[in-house]
């Protein structure tokens, strides 16, 4: 039947536009992973010239759309360097979420009781020896359910890199609506690989939850 | 608080510097893409042994995605010719047809083929080739629609949709909209042609302006019907758009294109895609 | 510096055009998804079993999936199944059904927080369950969500700014068009990310007045 054989196309064409997204969400987390935990110590631990820094990223970065970062990052990083829209546009979202990771992060360390700061300076340790092997790994666990949060919201705001050309779940189901001209089709089977993608991280988040959060 | 508000007015003030600074500087003067080098231009690609160009792969039957995935079309068939010849890899890239020149200029393309026409305004931007084709545009609406249009100026007043970044869409903008013939909230700017195609033929807007060929196709596609093809709307024809000073690569593309138009290669290829 | 001068003469009134149309989608949307989101909240803590699963099942879809997929949906998807919406209200019930989800768990979780005490004090008095969410629970709930409901709010400014991928001149709209026309990409995009500030600024300092005067000492817990 035409419509099947339709949907087995639609299907299959937009699935290989899903490794592309993982791709994406993962690059995009891990920048943000470096630059939310480098704000948010900065902003705890940092002196004033630190501190002002990453207020101003993490105000500033937040107030804009996420999808107008892309664009200006997109075109500023291709002035400077020669990455492929893949490169280029998850480095703009990991840059974005980053701001939001910073915020997570944030709390998260003043979550951890300051008497652990002041023992740790009191022994002599540094303060960034403290926060290495004290403060952080206590951190990362009090973070984890909203890091989880923003896990998934990386993931679905994934899919606006397709404004620079990246050829994921959204651009595929665009190509392939072009040509089949069901357009109702090809977007309700990217909204479907979307739903089963956050349900399978939302599950695979709480499992890591369950087994390593900390909670003061 | 005080110092909140202080510290954002700070930032917006920096923000503006900064983009005054990048405004002033066009990129052809920052490093990376600097004309100086271009007369290498050639050369590099030689050496690299492939040439990377940018499309906008939604206009057939110029450039567009089949079902494996791979680009097809008229351009798509010509610039692999025109590889071969030069004796390099094509390596193709797909864009919104907007960000096809900025990516030129900032040297993350060292051609573009995308059915594009050599404006004034994007000369001063970026260098292109002697044409390889002329070009037609077309106003195409609803198969039930009662226009009847003997000349471009007869879209006034209607609702139109266009592709950003387009000759086309500028040609509205400044005979349409800029001469009060057509009000500006009339006027539509699709990322892509085929979705401006799919907005006629659902009844969102009453017309579309783009190139001939596609305009067919896609009313074929979508159910529609031409009601004018005319060459006064277009300001020249279709060539291939590379970096500014890039001396040498026109040089030896306009040769090719040249051969390619008299010894029928060209030709070829238009048959072959079902143009005129 | 004088180029950029000329270029912002050319660029802002349509920049401030865009801004319109970006302040009225925000704001129908946000009404929208509160008109959803109140009965959607309230049916899915206290409707039978069936309902509370046919809306979780809503709430599920439209926070599991990104926004612009669904927009997309609605604008390019469903003519094929008949219903042409225009392009702005395209906009504003997908932006309003999907910010009616988010909406719907914020009033959940503070209908919940109200406290089950309450309600079973309310129905040994003899009121019936209506009744007691009407003029009990609901109103405190009410305003333990607001914090929630002005994050909702700035969310929403920036939400709007994928609209401009169905052809809506917003703000961003705009932008793209004006950004092509004078192929002045980054300073365009920069200035159009002040304009975002400005308008995520001027709304969380107007939604911060608001919650100052309706703020109950003692409820929320709130320390501003």
């Amino acid at each position: 039947m035409d419509f099947v054989q339709n949907l087995v196309t639609t299907f299959n064409f937009i699935l290989q536009g899903v490794w592309v997204t993982i791709g994406v969400t993962l690059v995009a987390l891990s920048v943000g992973l470096v630059f939310g935990v480098a704000m948010a110590m900065a902003r705890v631990y940092g002196n004033s010239f630190l501190q002002a820094v990453a207020a101003v990223y993490s105000v500033i970065v937040r107030a804009v759309p996420v999808v107008v970062i892309i664009f200006i990052l997109f075109f500023v990083i291709a002035r400077f360097v020669n990455l492929s829209p893949f490169w280029a546009g998850s480095l703009a979202l990991g840059f974005a979420s980053g701001a939001y990771q910073s915020e997570i992060f944030r709390g998260a360390f003043q979550a951890v009781p300051p008497g652990q700061m002041i023992a740790a300076r009191a022994i002599g340790m540094s303060k960034l020896q403290a926060i290495q092997s004290i403060i952080l790994p206590q951190a990362v666990r009090l973070a984890l359910p909203a890091w989880g949060n923003e896990a998934t919201l990386v993931l679905k705001d994934s899919t606006l890199v397709f404004v620079v050309g990246v050829p994921e779940i959204l651009r595929r189901a665009q190509q392939v609506s072009a040509r089949t001209l069901e357009p109702f089709m090809a977007f309700s089977v990217a909204m479907l690989l979307y739903l089963i993608l956050t349900l399978v991280t939302t599950q695979v988040l709480q499992w890591f939850e369950r087994r390593y959060r900390l909670q003061m | 608080m005080k110092k909140h508000i202080v510290m954002s007015m700070l930032l917006i003030a920096a923000l503006l510097a900064l983009s005054a600074c990048t405004a002033v500087q066009p990129a052809a003067q920052q490093p990376g893409a600097a004309p100086a080098e271009g007369s290498g231009k050639l050369a590099q690609i030689k050496a690299a042994g492939k040439i990377v160009v940018g499309t906008s792969a939604d206009y057939p039957p110029y450039e567009s995605i089949d079902a494996d995935g791979n680009f097809v079309g008229f351009d798509m068939d010509l610039i692999r010719a025109i590889g071969e010849r030069l004796g390099v890899e094509v390596e193709i890239q797909d864009m919104p047809f907007d960000s096809l020149i900025a990516a030129l200029q900032e040297g993350k393309l060292d051609a573009v083929i995308a059915a594009m026409q050599a404006t004034a305004e994007r000369e001063e931007k970026v260098d292109f080739t002697i044409p390889y084709r002329m070009t037609k545009d077309a106003f195409a609406a609803a198969q039930n629609s009662t226009l009847v249009m003997e000349k471009p100026e007869d879209a006034a007043g209607h609702s139109i949709g266009v592709q950003t970044g387009t000759v086309q869409e500028r040609w509205v903008q400044e005979n349409l909209v800029a001469t009060g013939l057509t009000p500006a909230d009339k006027v539509f700017s699709y990322e892509r042609a085929d979705q401006a195609a799919l907005d006629v033929a659902n009844g969102r807007i009453e017309l579309l302006l783009m190139d001939a060929e596609p305009a067919m196709e896609l009313a074929k596609q979508t159910g529609l019907k031409i009601l004018l093809i005319t060459e006064s709307t277009a300001e020249g024809g279709k060539s291939i758009a590379i970096p500014k000073g890039a001396s040498d690569l026109k040089a030896e593309l306009d040769r090719i294109i040249q051969e390619m138009l008299e010894d029928g290669t060209i030709q070829r290829i238009q048959e072959a895609n079902g143009l005129p | 510096m004088e180029a950029f001068v000329q270029l912002l003469n050319n660029v802002l009134p349509s920049l401030l055009q865009g801004v319109g149309v970006t302040l009225q989608i925000a704001a129908v949307s946000l009404l929208l998804g509160m008109a959803i989101g109140l009965p959607v909240g309230v049916g899915r803590v206290y409707g039978p079993r069936w309902l509370q699963r046919a809306l979780a099942a809503y709430i599920t879809l439209f926070q599991g999936t990104p926004l612009l997929i669904q927009l997309f949906l609605v604008y390019y998807g469903l003519p094929d199944l008949g219903l042409t919406l225009g392009r702005m209200e395209a906009a504003f019930l997908t932006l309003g059904l999907n910010s009616g989800a988010y909406q719907a768990e914020y009033l959940r979780g503070a209908l919940q927080s109200v406290g089950e005490g309450q309600m079973t004090a309310a129905r040994a008095i003899g009121m019936s369950k209506w009744l007691a969410v009407r003029s009990i629970i609901l109103p405190q709930a009410l305003r333990l969500v607001l914090p929630a409901w002005s994050n909702e709010a700035i969310a929403m400014l920036k939400y709007t700014a994928v609209v401009f991928l169905i052809a809506v001149p917003d703000l961003m709209g705009q932008a793209k068009i004006l950004s092509s026309r004078y192929f002045a990409p980054i300073p365009i995009y920069m200035i159009v990310a002040v304009f975002y500030i400005v308008l995520v600024g001027a709304t969380y300092l107007l939604l911060r007045q608001l919650e100052r005067k309706l703020h109950i000492p003692g409820l929320t817990g709130e320390t501003h």
